[in-house]
């Protein structure tokens, strides 16, 4: 794993989705992290994919500057951007200081790369396995919709109401982070 | 609203399915109903989610990045 992720800018360039994809699983957590000041005023999870889609847009246009990840930082201005947007249109009051979103945006410029190790993977698939039936069909049926199926779908794929999807999808989470931390492992902090 | 209804509120939105509409940023109505101290543990929990998904899938993808490669890829 490079540490610079414009390694992936000359395929991204040439329209390979795959390499993009790439990217995308190193920079989404630190792009995400960097909108963290907002999440009282927009809908992160929106402005995070309306992000990455323009970033994607943008991109034969776009002109590295020597530095390393100019990709990331270019999606970070425009994530950055759609959030004041968002919240100028939706005329809502700053609720966070200005000179602690400008902190935040310099937080998100801190970029590391980021994949799951090995071992989290295993640890996390091994409790996964350990879910009780409904939790875990729940879960699968959210992984395999790939964030592009409402939850109400995905419920009566199940037969289940939205609310107890919604519920089983909760239990999931949760059982997994108690397991994980039953091996040792917690997660909030391998993310922090 | 009561606890509960709060709690499956901030699950929708936690999910990374958002509606899809080329003309604009569409937040979930989910998102809206929300009170501010349930957008904040929404965002947070999804960061949690996002990290689990992309431990379950073979390329690393979560389904944040699932879902903006589907919308490239269906463009």
């Amino acid at each position: 794993m490079s540490a610079d992720l414009d390694v992936y800018l000359a395929g991204i360039r040439a329209g390979d989705a795959q390499a993009f994809g790439a990217w995308l699983a190193q920079a989404e957590p630190s792009l995400r992290r960097g909108l963290r000041s907002f999440a009282r005023q927009v809908d992160v999870e929106a402005v995070l994919q309306e992000a990455l889609l323009r970033t994607w847009q943008v991109v034969p246009r776009f002109e590295a500057d020597g530095k390393p990840n100019g990709l990331i930082r270019l999606a970070q201005r425009i994530a950055w951007n759609l959030s004041v947007s968002e919240v100028r249109r939706a005329k809502r009051h700053p609720t966070t200081d200005p000179e602690l979103l400008e902190a935040g945006l310099d937080e998100a410029q801190r970029y590391e790369p980021h994949l799951p190790d090995p071992l989290l993977r295993e640890a996390i698939a091994q409790c996964r396995e350990k879910l009780p039936p409904q939790p875990q069909r729940a879960l699968e049926v959210r992984l395999e919709g790939e964030g592009g199926v409402p939850d109400a779908t995905l419920a009566e794929r199940l037969g289940m109401r939205k609310n107890t999807f919604l519920q089983n999808i909760a239990r999931a989470r949760k059982l997994l982070l108690e397991c994980l931390e039953r091996a040792g492992v917690n997660l909030q902090t391998e993310l922090a | 609203m009561s606890d509960a209804d709060e709690g499956t509120l901030i699950e929708e939105v936690v999910g990374a399915f958002r509606p899809r509409d080329p003309r604009s940023l569409v937040p979930l109505p989910a998102w809206h109903d929300l009170s501010p101290v349930g957008r904040e543990q929404a965002y947070e929990q999804s960061v949690t989610m996002r990290a689990i998904e992309a431990a379950l899938d073979p390329n690393g993808y979560s389904a944040t990045v699932r879902a903006v490669l589907g919308r490239i890829q269906g463009a």
